[in-house]
Order: C-alpha cells, then sequence, then structure tokens
C-alpha cells in the first residue's frame, strides 16, 4: 500500500458498524444516494428493452420516488436526523417493501452503500419508536408466541406433512429444518424433499421440536423476539450434532445462514454447522452421481429466482470499524454483493431433467423481479403482493414457459394465487416437487 | 403561493388521487440530497428545497392542464425526469410543485426511418437495446445510462460514441413541449400539424436552440413531453450480456465490433492520432482513456482505488497515454478488416503500440456507466465540457489542472491530470471535459469557488465553454458571451414564462446562490442588478 500520508489528508475517523440496532450506523449510507437509481432499473447491461424496465416492486407499483430506495435513502436519513415525523404514509413505505435485495445489488454495482441494511435498520427504528411493525406483523409475532408458526396451527402438528414410509433418522449428519409454509401449507415440498433424500439414500433427522424461523419477526424489525428464535434453533441444531443444516426454503435459508450470524454477531461460518439449500445439496448429489434425473418432463419451464437464495445470501461476517476520509473503511470490508447467489445450481438440475425446456426470463439472476410475497409483505400489503406477481407473471408469459419453477414456498403460493386470480395458463411447481418426480420411477 | 386544497383537488382531479401527494413523508424522497452533480456543495445547500407537491401525470395534455393551474395561481413548478442530474434538477424555492414525469415512458421504434419517439421518462437503456435489436444504435449520453434520454437530449447527450453520431442537437427530430404557460409548441415536422415527427426542423427558425443551446436550461423554457430521436446503423450482431453484477458486460462479436487499447509516445501523438482516424473515417469512438479511469476500472471497491491512485505520481500521469479505439464492422467484417488495417497504419505512423484489451464493452455501447463514478469519493462534478477544435481542445485540461491547485485540497490529489478529451464528428470537433472530486464531508466551500473561478478561466483564455446559463453565474458570464448573452436569454425567459413560475430561479439560480452564500462573495467582481435575491424562496 503507498504511504498513505501522501494521497490522503488528515481526517478524524468514525467508529461505525454493519450493526442495524443503530441506525445512525447507516446515516453515511442514506446520505449518499445520488439517484441513479440502480436500485431500480435492471442493470442497464442486461437491460430488455422497453419492457420490463425495472426491478423494484414497491417503486414499480406505487411509482413516487418515495416508494423506491432513493427515496427511501433520504427519507430514512430524515428520521435519523429527526427532521420527520412517523405518520400512516411513513410507515406503508417503509413497511410496502419486499427487501428483496434488488436495490442493494444495484447500489453496490455503482456505489457500495449498504441499502438493505439501511431499510432494515429503519424498520428496528420503527418498532424502537413503538410505531412499527404493521398490525398484520404483530399478528404473525402473537401466533409465533403461542403456536410456534406463523399461521397459529396447531403445533403438535408440525410433523404431520411426513411422508407414509419415510422416518427420519435419530441422528444423522443432515438435519432438515422444514420451515412454517413446508409443515402446515406446502406439505408436498417437504414430502418430495423427504423423498428426494430416501432415493439418495441420505439419511436425514428432524429438530425435536422445530419451531419458527423467525422471518417475519426479524423482517419487521423485531429483534428482540427474533434473535430469542435464533439462538434457541441454533442451539438445537448445535445440540443435534448434525454437520448441515438443510432448508428447502428460500426465506428460511436466508434466516440461517445470513440473519441469524446477523442477529447474533457471528459470522456464518462460526454458525458450528453448514447451511444448505436443497438445490446445492441436490446438485451436488446429482453431479456425484447420487442421484438421476431419469423421467421426462416435457415442458417450456423457466425459473424464478428467489431473491433470499439470490442477491440475499451471500454470508455474513460482523463489522466493526472506522470511517475516513472520502469514505473509505479499515479494517478494509468485503462487501456483499450478493455475487455469491444459487444461481447456477437450481438451472444446472432443471437442465438435466429429460425433456425440460429452460427458458430464461428477460430478468434473471440478480436481477429478477421478486413475486411480492415475502419478508412481511404480503400478510401486511396483499395488494402490493398480488400486484408483483401478476407483474411478474407477464414476463414469464412473455418468454413462453408454460411451467413456473420456484425454490420457496412463499413464491410458489403467491404466484399460485396470482395465476388462479387471472386464469393464467402457467402451473406453478416446486423445485423440490420437479426433481421429486424426475427421479420417482 | 401555498398549495391550497381546492388547488390540491383540482390537480388531483387531474391525474388522478394515486398520482398526487403533498404528504411530507412522499415529498421528502423527492429532496435533492447529495443527487448526481455537486454532491453537499454549497449549491445543494443555499438553494433546493423540498417540493410541496409532487404529481405524476401521464399525458401531455395532464401536463398543459397542470401547467395552466400553476400558471392561474402562481404555483412555482420544477418538470424531474429522474431526477439524476443533481440539485440544479430539484426545486429551488419553498412549496413548489414537483412534477415528475416518469410516467411518461412511451416508446415506439421506427425501424422503417431509423428514429425513436419516447416520452421524458423513458431512459437510454432500453432504447438502446430496443434499437440493438434492430439493427440500429444512438448514443447513451455521458449522463449514463440510467438518464432520460429527453433530459440529456435538452442537456448534454454526448459520449465517445460522438465521435461518429456527432452531437445531440443534430438527432432531436419531431418535439412537442408544453410551453410555461401550458399552450402546446410542436418543432419540426409536427409543427405542420399532423403527428409525423420525422423531420427536425422547423417551418420557421429552428427552435431546438432554445431548449438546448450548447447544454440546456434545466426546464426553465417549458417541458418536452414528447420527442422522435435520430438512430443510426449499427452492425447486426447481438451483444450477449455476461457476469453477475457488479461485473457485468457486453461480449463483443470480435470479427463486427471491437475495442483496442493503444499506448502513445505522446499527448501530440494522441491528437494526432484522433484527427487521422478521424480523417479516414473509420471507428466508432476514438477517446483518450486517464489513468484515473483506469485505476477505477481496476480497483474492487473504493479503498483499492485510493491504494492504487495511491501509487501514481506526476510522472506517471503526465507519462500515460492510450488512445482507446472502438472499431465496428457497419456493413461487413470485410469493413472492419479494413478500418482494422486503417487504425493499424495510422497508429504506426504515430508510434502507438496496441495492448491486449478485453472482448467485452463495460461502458459506452449500453451502460454509459457515470454512476459509478461516484465510488471512490461520494462526490463530483464536471465542471466543464469544452467542444473546440481537436488542436485547442487539448489544451483546455491543462488549463484547469493549473488552476485546480490552488483549490487542492479539498479537491482530491490528481497529480495535475489534465481530464480527458476525445474525438467528435470524425475529428471536426475535440472535446474535453474535465471532473473534479471531493469528500463531501469536507468544508467544500472551496469547490463552490473553483467552480466559479472555471468560468473566469474560460472567459481569460476565450475557451467556448459549454456550462453557460443556468449552470454559471449569467451576469458573469453572459456579457462576456454574445455579447450580452444574457439580456437575449432572460428576454426569452420573460415572453415565455413571464411570471417566472417554470423552475425559478433559474436561469439565475447561480446569480441568486452567489448573493446569498457568504462565501461566494469575495468571488463576485462583476456586476448584477441588486435585486436579484428577490426572486422568492
Amino acid at each position: 500500500m503507498a504511504n498513505e500520508s501522501d494521497v490522503r489528508y488528515y481526517k478524524p475517523r468514525t467508529e461505525f458498524a454493519l450493526d442495524i440496532k443503530d441506525i445512525q450506523n447507516f446515516v453515511y449510507d442514506m446520505s449518499r444516494c445520488i439517484k441513479c437509481k440502480g436500485c431500480n432499473w435492471v442493470d442497464h447491461t442486461y437491460m430488455p428493452g422497453a419492457k420490463f424496465m425495472t426491478r423494484c416492486p414497491s417503486a414499480e407499483k406505487y411509482q413516487f420516488d418515495a416508494y423506491g430506495a432513493y427515496g427511501k435513502m433520504r427519507i430514512g436519513h430524515a428520521f435519523a436526523e429527526g427532521r420527520l415525523e412517523w405518520n400512516e404514509k411513513a410507515l406503508e413505505i417503509i413497511y410496502a417493501c419486499t427487501l428483496c435485495g434488488a436495490c442493494d445489488v444495484g447500489c453496490k454495482r455503482n456505489l457500495d452503500l449498504e441499502i438493505e441494511l439501511s431499510l432494515e435498520s429503519l424498520r428496528v427504528k420503527a418498532v424502537k419508536d413503538g410505531v412499527g411493525p404493521m398490525p398484520a406483523h404483530k399478528k404473525i409475532a402473537e401466533n409465533i408466541a403461542k403456536t410456534h408458526n406463523m399461521y397459529a396451527a396447531p403445533h403438535d402438528k408440525r410433523k404431520d406433512w411426513l411422508p407414509a414410509g419415510i422416518t427420519p433418522a435419530r441422528k444423522a449428519d443432515v438435519l432438515y429444518f422444514v420451515g412454517c409454509a413446508a409443515s402446515y401449507t406446502n406439505k408436498e415440498i417437504a414430502q418430495s424433499v423427504a423423498k428426494i433424500l430416501k432415493a439418495a439414500k441420505v439419511d436425514f433427522m428432524l429438530m425435536p421440536d422445530e419451531q419458527c424461523c423467525g422471518n417475519t419477526l426479524f423482517s419487521v424489525g423485531m429483534l428482540d423476539e427474533a434473535k430469542a428464535l435464533a439462538q434457541r434453533n441454533i442451539d438445537e441444531v448445535r445440540k443435534s450434532g448434525a454437520k448441515t443444516l438443510l432448508t428447502a426454503c428460500a426465506e428460511g435459508y436466508r434466516m440461517w445462514k445470513v440473519d441469524y450470524p446477523k442477529l447474533l454477531n457471528i459470522s456464518t461460518a462460526d454458525l458450528g454447522f453448514k447451511v444448505v439449500h436443497l438445490v446445492e445439496y441436490v446438485d451436488e448429489l446429482m453431479k456425484d452421481g447420487a442421484l438421476k434425473m431419469s423421467k421426462a418432463f416435457a415442458t417450456r419451464m423457466a425459473y424464478q429466482d428467489a431473491c433470499s437464495m439470490s442477491r440475499l445470501s451471500d454470508p455474513w461476517t460482523p463489522y466493526q470499524g472506522k470511517r475516513g476520509w472520502m469514505g473509505c473503511v479499515e479494517p478494509r470490508l468485503k462487501r456483499r454483493r450478493g455475487t455469491s447467489g444459487l444461481y447456477a445450481q437450481p438451472r444446472d438440475i432443471l437442465k438435466a431433467i429429460p425433456g425440460v425446456n429452460l427458458l430464461e426470463m428477460p430478468r434473471t439472476r440478480e436481477n429478477a423481479f421478486c413475486c411480492g410475497a415475502g419478508r412481511g409483505t404480503k400478510e401486511a400489503f396483499p395488494d402490493l403482493a398480488k400486484f408483483s406477481a401478476a407483474h411478474r407473471l407477464e414476463e414469464i408469459k412473455d418468454s413462453g414457459a408454460e411451467t413456473l419453477v420456484t425454490a420457496c414456498p412463499h413464491c410458489k403460493n403467491n404466484f399460485a394465487q396470482a395465476i388462479k386470480a387471472g386464469n393464467e395458463h402457467v402451473q406453478v411447481m416446486d423445485i423440490a416437487e420437479v426433481i421429486c418426480a424426475s427421479i420417482e420411477s | 403561493m401555498e398549495i391550497s386544497k381546492e388547488i390540491y383537488r383540482v390537480l388531483a382531479d387531474i391525474v388522478g388521487d394515486g398520482y398526487i401527494s403533498d404528504d411530507p413523508v412522499v415529498c421528502e424522497g423527492y429532496r435533492s440530497g447529495p443527487g448526481g452533480y455537486e454532491s453537499g456543495l454549497g449549491y445543494e445547500r443555499v438553494m433546493t428545497k423540498v417540493p410541496g407537491c409532487v404529481i405524476m401525470p401521464k399525458y401531455t395534455e395532464e401536463v398543459q392542464k397542470i401547467v395552466k393551474v400553476c400558471y392561474r395561481h402562481e404555483i412555482p413548478y420544477v418538470p424531474y425526469s429522474t431526477g439524476f442530474y443533481g440539485p440544479r434538477s430539484h426545486p429551488h424555492v419553498k412549496g413548489a410543485l414537483l412534477i415528475d414525469l416518469k410516467r411518461m415512458n412511451d416508446f415506439v421504434l421506427d425501424e422503417k426511418h431509423f428514429y425513436v419517439e419516447v416520452g421524458p421518462g423513458m431512459v437510454y437503456s432500453p432504447i438502446q437495446e430496443e434499437c440493438m435489436k434492430h439493427g440500429a444504435y444512438v448514443v447513451i449520453g455521458g449522463g449514463g445510462a440510467q438518464a432520460s434520454a429527453i433530459a440529456n437530449l435538452i442537456g448534454d447527450g454526448w459520449s465517445p460514441l460522438s465521435h461518429r453520431i456527432g452531437l445531440p442537437h443534430r438527432r432531436i427530430l419531431g418535439t412537442e413541449v408544453v410551453m410555461p404557460d401550458g399552450e402546446i409548441l410542436r418543432l419540426g415536422s409536427l409543427a405542420q400539424g399532423g403527428d409525423d415527427p420525422f423531420w427536425g426542423e422547423s417551418p420557421g427558425p429552428d427552435l431546438r436552440g432554445l431548449l438546448r443551446g450548447y447544454t440546456g436550461l434545466r426546464g426553465c423554457l417549458g417541458i418536452v413531453t414528447r420527442m422522435a430521436i435520430k438512430t443510426l446503423p449499427f452492425q447486426p450482431e447481438r451483444l450477449v450480456p455476461t457476469g453477475i453484477s457488479p461485473n457485468t458486460a457486453l461480449a463483443l462479436p470480435e470479427k463486427r465490433i471491437k475495442w483496442i487499447n493503444f499506448v502513445v509516445p505522446s499527448k501530440d501523438a494522441q491528437v494526432k492520432a484522433m484527427k487521422e482516424i478521424g480523417h479516414a473515417e473509420i471507428a466508432g469512438a476514438v477517446t483518450k482513456v486517464p489513468l484515473f479511469w483506469r485505476a477505477i476500472a481496476k480497483a474492487e471497491c473504493k479503498e483499492e482505488f485510493w491504494d492504487l491512485w495511491g501509487k501514481e505520481n506526476e510522472q506517471t500521469v503526465a507519462n500515460f497515454h492510450i488512445v482507446r479505439v472502438l472499431l465496428i464492422g457497419y456493413t461487413s467484417e470485410e469493413q472492419m478488416e479494413y478500418d482494422e488495417r486503417v487504425l493499424m497504419d495510422i497508429m504506426t505512423e504515430v508510434g502507438g503500440v496496441a495492448r491486449r484489451t478485453k472482448p467485452s464493452d463495460e461502458s459506452w455501447i449500453k451502460n454509459a456507466d457515470s454512476a459509478g463514478m461516484w465510488l471512490m469519493c461520494g462526490g463530483y462534478v464536471s465542471v466543464d465540457y469544452v467542444i473546440e477544435t481537436m488542436t485547442q481542445a487539448p489544451e483546455h485540461g491543462p488549463a484547469y489542472a493549473e488552476l485546480k491547485k490552488k483549490y487542492t485540497p479539498p479537491l482530491m490529489p490528481d497529480y495535475g491530470d489534465p481530464g480527458w478529451f476525445q474525438s467528435f464528428e470524425m475529428g471536426h470537433q475535440g472535446y474535453s471535459e474535465f471532473l473534479v472530486y471531493w469528500d463531501q464531508d469536507d468544508d467544500t466551500n472551496p469547490v463552490d469557488q473553483f467552480y466559479v473561478d472555471t468560468s473566469k478561466m474560460n472567459i481569460k483564455n476565450r475557451f467556448y465553454t459549454s456550462l453557460l446559463g443556468p449552470h454559471q453565474p449569467l451576469y458573469l458570464t453572459g456579457p462576456k458571451y454574445g455579447p450580452n448573452y444574457h439580456e437575449f436569454l432572460l428576454k426569452v425567459k420573460n415572453e415565455f414564462d413571464p411570471k417566472w413560475m417554470s423552475h425559478p430561479p433559474v436561469p439565475l439560480a447561480h446569480d441568486v446562490f452567489v448573493e446569498r452564500a457568504p462565501w461566494m462573495h469575495n468571488m463576485k467582481d462583476w456586476e448584477s442588478p441588486k435585486d436579484l435575491d428577490k426572486i422568492k424562496d
């Protein structure tokens, strides 16, 4: 490195941390947005044309700048400095957002600002200030507190999804964390996962007493509640001795891999076990020859990159440092830019299925348009979730696909409802179902 | 005047309740902040205000109605397409109505007649993609792929691709403008009363000059609601997007399109190469590459940029001479092979050596990446653009570099970097641009001073600068250009907008800024009316 004094002017260095508990940590980021709107436009290199130009569901639906990250950064900055009063509109702007990370990777192409963390921190502030989260989120929190799942379904029915003929091991290297959705509303996903593992001769265990991952709690800013669940769930896995935590839910994957470490101020690597999504696991099994996609599925297929297993899934490392001249930080910070998302694995799996014609939608991978369901959005703003899915469906149809494949139950359900509402001729399937159908004889 | 409940209702009836808001949180989302150029400078702090209300029309007729309501009730308004141009595209007076034009994003491509027709909400990269699908292309201005094409074309509108395509006013065809009082003005063949925008020139005097002149007037003479833009033929093969953000690029079909970087021995050789390439009528772009850009391209993060830049010095900057050339086989592979042979002959003559160059395009063809230029510092402004002869343009940068020393710090150390220059219109013109960078947390008052000092330097050295009008104090530049360019401009303004409702106090905003900012007072050595600052805030 060059002699610092030659090129850098003296400047007092301010301490900060990538810690969403305190919004002051993100004032720098919120105050540096230049309205290039890279958060909103599809990466210009990939810009598909005059249709499907944007990637922010909230900005696309509500249109006002306030709903895009460029507006939210200004609003957040004003709240951080006490220049703005909370009102209903402020809560709508902050919570009518899927936290899908499109803005974050867009910004990190140009400016490297921490947009996603700023948005999360703003929600934490709303909760701290006693105005957040939204009533629908509070209901979910109540459900989780009472029944350990977000739907208020009976806790003792959580394992009812288990198919006949499959018995989880008492002890195994792989622990399958099913999640609320696959346990109660999307049992077909959990059942497919179990069958896939059985076909690959992989023993797996379940948590003795699985509870919600806390995704909604974390996402809406209820950090204390989310942290308690994170600690509890991590302790359970550690106690089990599992080496691999397997999930087929994108939101659960992000929670375990990124947000649990974030909540507990540890690195992903320090969890003591590996967090993998089903697509990673199957991809390896397939390439090792342990699984073979043999049954044909003749269809034109499109794959929806779930935000939580793509641009939001870079591993977490706590950071505390100082910011000096020109905003440079020390020690050096490896920015999370979404580059280690699971983009190749699901595509490799689907392409391996005989008969599948895998088509790419105009907006794909880190540029994908969120389905609109995740992170508490569908519960509090069903219109936004519906709009987002319907908007994406137009693109799916435009691509010529007849089968839409997701890797997250929340995506699947939201798309399924939009398809039904629009009487569309598209079928939606979870990738676990597709894999299962291809390996079953 | 405040927007009363009654007026709000009238405006809401024009666009619908979902497209208007005076909620303070929604309006805060439109704060200038550091937006675009001039991050954290005095101009932003002193001159910009949060709008009192925001409205989003969809059609020209709605814009007309909105403007008429504003004129009747004396409500100042500001047209706003993407908000990228920084403080100057935001309200400068309290309680203004911000007219957000993003919903006006219509797009029509006329493949047969080689033009596109767009609304002010349409940005460049989708236009370029659609054009390329049909064998055509446009210049994505240096403002960036994310800039509104209309806003850019009535402001700046050039890039290295201007080597072949030329300057923006040559590409503006039929255009529709809502005048400050709400009346509609149609330019070019649209003025015939039909709906054919193919021809740019008007039956009478060409009024496109009033839209932009050299670099535009930031909407103070009306709102462009529709424009046809000329496109030019391109090669037919697809440029395939590759990589994952932030490392994305277009893979180039090398037999039809390629960048080649040449190391040449001197600045004179750079200039000679550019002239000869122009005279030979080859290439799609020809530009100097400053060492600074190379450090930006290499760095993975801002800290690494400063590591790399810290290794440079005055000698390495002074001795770095790269000419970057884009070859395009517009008609055939054979044409490109011919162009490449001509290029190599020219480079042999000037002592240039071809370097290995990536077969991809990260910036200029589809992704003019100006937003990335903020990465290293968080604040920058292009203090000047000068279009001169190829001989004169390269002299502009060194003059700036000399002046810059006086203001460094807070401007970043650049080891005397003289900016960059390039060929326009096949070497008919030379273009020079000078960027300055700073940390907005520093005392930035000297940056404001430097900006005005550049005007004085241009006047003294007789550089034909573009940054007149709304970009500099009009009473400083006006008497020196024209002469009395300011009086002409103000007469036009008063005629078009007698109540000064359209983006006040532009074109006198920088004059007002100098009056209001105490640190600018010692810069003022020119005459101006005493009542300038009476323009309401």
